[in-house]
């Protein structure tokens, strides 16, 4: 595939990475520093100068791109791209990076003319409901709807012994669910059934969303369901993640500095309760007893700003706390101060431009430690070897069905059940195997 | 001009007046001339019944030919501005209210001796309080208790929203003018056009009325209701509607079959739904955006409310019993929250109980937008909101808390208006308690404290009658020029919902 890529920030940087292997990639940029790392490390070809400029795109091609990805920060600009690219090549597939929810609203009305739109805000929303939904994960994708879960958990000393310090085989993991992969110093294990959980893995579980509590109860007992959330900073990411809360039934506070900007949330969100305050004043924290919250959200534009005010509430007693990181490498340092979940609004961003641009068979593709390992969501063809065979047949090769959707209904399958064509079949795998799954389905 | 000179003009000048007075004048006059053509209704049924019609066309070429003079003196490119705004709708009902009391005075009528218990009526008729001066209604000629309604049909709505839908060339194109006359907090206008808005509001208005006046006719015809005739049908319709009050009747509806009276409480309660939302229920068919009102459904909840507790009490007391009892107190609940002041039953003589409820409903109101008066419903929801808001702000300081009506935010100005409204009503209904009070210990009149309350109470709601002597079979005549000219000023700051009059006795307003 030719594919265009607008914008070699981080999301573009990140999506070159994964699809430079692949496919035909130009990227376009305005700054050649930017571009220089690129051509560097991948063999892709750079083009200096504005993605939204008719003339740059007709120079560099885009009349016979298959793909064009716009994803610079500037919403507009992607718009304009995506639009001339239309124009010169009406079959080329358009994807749009936003910040804005409102765009989405448009796109989804049928009213802007692009393939598919990925609003960072809501990624990044989708992603710490994931990790609320799931107190004890590091790490939750949904696919099918929410049926099937993929969480990540850092197992450590407390965690139940039924599944812990035993063989996975004998380990009593929750009904409708799985071990897919057990990382430990950098590597991965596919469990067999031979291995044995140890504390300080971190493991990929693949199940029912009962089943991703469950086994939230065993590795963090005594986590609970959650009711009552505080989010920092009231911008566009931490409106969206109250919102898609709230549409959950959750509890959520909301503080938010400025002023003007408190208004306007409280007003769009009624059923938010919106302080203002900086939220790193500890009387106030005091005051809204901000410590018995279930949660704490960090989505600040200042990674400095939420760090601090994370560690503050995490001194006020807060137990599990979220933190939106905006520039990869704090990330670390959030981690290192013990801040439980990090959300890179960039990766998450990426990540659902990558599983647009994969396979169109593919429904959704998420990414773990980095972009090491994948989660792939491939419905089976009708002349796939695997099809009619019994899934304790199949061979391990490096990747594992955690589940499969038939007739829109998820199931976990057992050792004797059969794939059948048309399934889909929820995969974790080595993202090297990516495409030898695909061509084996 | 030499620096001297223009200092000596600088020096001799008053300082300027903010306000355009001829402007003022020149559209007052406008709108007196327009009014004085009301005069001709009555007229014609002098008329048509062989009174004379003389008072009425007196009135009329007075008050016509005034308004025409002052108009052409004062004419010139005038701009209504805001400022100028709030004089205009103040004066126009206070001339109104006189064009209102001229036939009352032409017509020889001994119980008019007193001109301003002529004005008195008058104010009584165009801000639809329905309080009357007269002891005997039954002695005055047709045509004249025709009039007595039509006033309260034609201030229903308001005089400038009657303007703005029925003269084309009025010069009166501003939303502010039809503002602070239909001021409540949550007008909507139907159109983008005021004009156009008003026109249809009118439309409604007269549709409702037509429909009402058919009703009551038909029962009279078609023997429901032996004592009604198309005479009382009309005049009945044209104070229900503008939740009025005034009856050509000594004991007000009193005598009236059930199914009537039952009539009476629909219509009432129609006067007391906001005319807007009314349009969109009954002319665009859209009835659930009026069942979804907030305030809609406080109003009949506060209605059903109120027609519980009074019948409970009634009751309890022994006052009434079976339908009665339920049909006394829905329709007596009905007539004083929407400030129209009709009874079916002499109210006055209830246990004190039932008083004290009946004084609490004059302090409802209807909805905004409507043609009631008092405090009215929406104000109350809001006021309510800000208390909440008040308290919860008191344990958390930081909350942000937007105060919603109907799903949407309410801005911060529009609240703080309606406390001040509120405060100031208080204020005055107070003032004005205590002056009644007062004024009637110095002429030695029966009034209890209680009944001083109430007057002051249904004067400013624009109820019409209360309690004691000024009760629902007694009269305001027995009161003292002071306390006549109170309850004066009284029906004129409620109608115009006092704020806008307050700001003319400020001297920002007249200043720049």
């Amino acid at each position: 595939m030719k594919i265009f890529v607008i914008g070699a920030g981080q999301v573009g940087t990140t999506i070159v990475q994964a699809l430079h292997d692949d496919h035909d990639v130009t990227v376009i940029d305005l700054d050649p520093a930017r571009l220089e790392p690129l051509a560097h490390r991948y063999d892709v070809s750079t083009i200096e100068g504005n993605g939204a400029s008719r003339s740059v795109l007709a120079e560099a091609g885009v009349a016979s791109a298959d793909l064009l990805i716009a994803c610079t920060s500037r919403d507009e600009a992607n718009i304009v791209s995506a639009m001339i690219s239309k124009a010169v090549a009406p079959m080329t597939t358009t994807i749009v990076r936003t910040t804005n929810p409102e765009y989405l609203e448009v796109w989804r009305e049928g009213q802007l003319d692009v393939d598919f739109i990925v609003s960072s805000e809501l990624e990044t929303a989708h992603a710490v409901s994931s990790s609320i939904g799931v107190p004890a994960a590091r790490q939750t994708d949904v696919f099918a709807d929410g049926q099937v879960q993929l969480v990540e958990f850092d197992v450590e000393e407390g965690s139940s012994p039924s599944v812990v310090g035993v063989p996975v085989r004998s380990a009593a993991i929750p009904k409708d669910s799985k071990v897919a992969g057990i990382i430990r110093a950098d590597s991965i294990i596919l469990p067999g059934g031979d291995e044995t959980i140890h504390a300080g893995d971190r493991i990929v579980v693949i199940g029912s969303p009962a089943a991703a509590q469950a086994w939230s109860e065993l590795i963090a007992p005594g986590s609970g369901k959650v009711t009552d959330v505080v989010v920092f900073g009231a911008g566009r990411a931490g409106t969206a993640i109250a919102k898609m809360l709230l549409e959950q039934g959750i509890g959520v506070r909301m503080i938010e500095a400025s002023r003007d900007r408190a208004r306007i949330v409280a007003e769009g969100l009624p059923r938010a309760r919106v302080f203002h305050s900086t939220g790193i004043e500890p009387d106030f924290l005091e005051r809204e007893r901000i410590g018995e919250a279930q949660v704490a959200i960090f989505a600040m534009r200042d990674d400095m700003k939420n760090h601090y005010a994370a560690t503050l509430a995490r001194v006020h007693g807060v137990s599990f706390t979220i933190a939106i990181v905006h520039d990869p490498p704090a990330i670390e340092v959030f981690e290192h101060a013990g801040i439980d979940v990090t959300i890179n609004p960039r990766a998450v961003t990426a990540e659902e431009i990558v599983r647009f641009a994969h396979d169109p068979r593919t429904q959704q593709v998420s990414m773990l430690e980095g972009d090491r390992f994948e989660v792939l969501d491939i419905t089976t063809r009708p002349g796939s070897e695997y099809v009619g065979k019994a899934f304790r047949e199949m061979p391990i090769r490096g990747a594992l069905i955690g589940a499969i959707v038939r007739d829109g209904t998820a199931i976990f399958p057992r050792g004797d059940d059969v794939l059948r064509a048309g399934d889909r079949a929820i995969i974790f795998t080595e993202s090297k195997r990516v495409p030898e799954v695909e061509r084996a389905l | 001009m030499s620096p001297q000179a223009g200092r000596a003009r600088l020096v001799g000048r008053p300082r300027s007046l903010a306000v355009d007075l001829r402007g003022v004048a020149n559209l007052v006059a406008a709108l007196t001339k327009y009014l004085s053509l009301a005069t001709l209704v009555p007229a014609g049924v002098a008329l048509g019944s062989g009174e004379s019609p003389v008072p009425f066309l007196a009135a009329g070429v007075l008050t016509g030919g005034l308004g025409w003079a002052v108009e052409r003196l004062t004419r010139g490119d005038h701009a209504v501005r805001p400022r100028e705004g709030f004089l205009i709708v103040a004066l126009v009902w206070v001339v109104a209210a006189g064009v209102a009391a001229l036939p009352y005075l032409f017509s020889g009528e001994p119980q008019f001796d007193r001109p301003l218990d002529a004005y008195f009526e008058g104010m009584a008729g165009f801000t639809t309080t329905g309080g009357s001066i007269l002891t005997d209604v039954e002695a005055l000629p047709h045509s004249l208790l025709i009039w007595r309604a039509l006033t309260q049909w034609l201030g229903g709505l308001g005089i400038i929203v009657l303007a703005l839908a029925v003269f084309p060339r009025l010069r009166v194109g501003g939303r502010q003018l039809f503002e602070s006359e239909l001021p409540g907090p949550e007008i909507e206008s139907l159109t983008t056009r005021i004009r156009d808005t008003a026109r249809r509001l009118w439309i409604l208005y007269v549709a409702l009325t037509a429909v009402l006046v058919a009703i009551l006719w038909l029962y009279g015809l078609s023997g429901l209701d032996a004592r009604m005739n198309g005479f009382e049908a009309v005049s009945h319709a044209l104070t229900t509607i503008p939740t009025g009050g005034f009856s050509p009747n000594a004991r007000s509806v009193e005598d009236y079959a059930a199914v009537t009276q039952w009539t009476f409480v629909v219509f009432m309660f129609l006067g007391g739904v906001n005319f807007a939302l009314m349009y969109a229920a009954f002319v665009r068919l859209a009835p659930r955006r009026l069942l979804r009102d907030e305030e809609f459904r406080l109003y009949a909840g506060l209605l059903a409310l109120g027609a519980v507790i009074l019948g409970l009490e009634l009751a309890g007391a022994g006052v009434a019993s079976g339908e009665a009892a339920v049909r006394h107190a829905v329709f007596q609940t009905v007539s004083i929250m929407t400030t129209t002041g009709y009874s079916s039953t002499d109210f006055a003589v209830w246990p004190t109980l039932a008083i004290m409820t009946v004084i609490g409903l004059m302090f409802v109101g209807g909805s905004a937008g409507s043609t009631s008066g008092s405090v009215k419903v929406v104000r109350h929801v809001l006021l309510g909101r800000i208390l909440r808001r008040e308290i919860d702000q008191t344990v958390h300081p930081e909350l942000v808390s937007p105060v919603r009506l109907n799903r949407r935010v309410v801005d911060e100005r529009t609240l703080r208006a309606v406390s001040s409204f509120i405060l100031l009503y208080i204020g005055i209904f107070v003032a004005g308690a205590a002056l009644i009070a007062l004024d009637a210990a110095r002429v030695g009149l029966d009034l209890r404290v209680l009944d001083a309350v109430g007057v002051s109470a249904a004067m400013i709601g624009n109820v019409g009658p209360s309690f004691g002597i000024a009760g629902p079979l007694g009269s305001y005549e027995p009161f003292s020029d002071v306390s006549t000219a109170v309850m004066i000023l009284l029906m004129w700051l409620g109608r115009l919902e006092v704020i806008p009059i307050v700001v003319l006795l400020t001297r920002r307003y007249w200043r720049s």
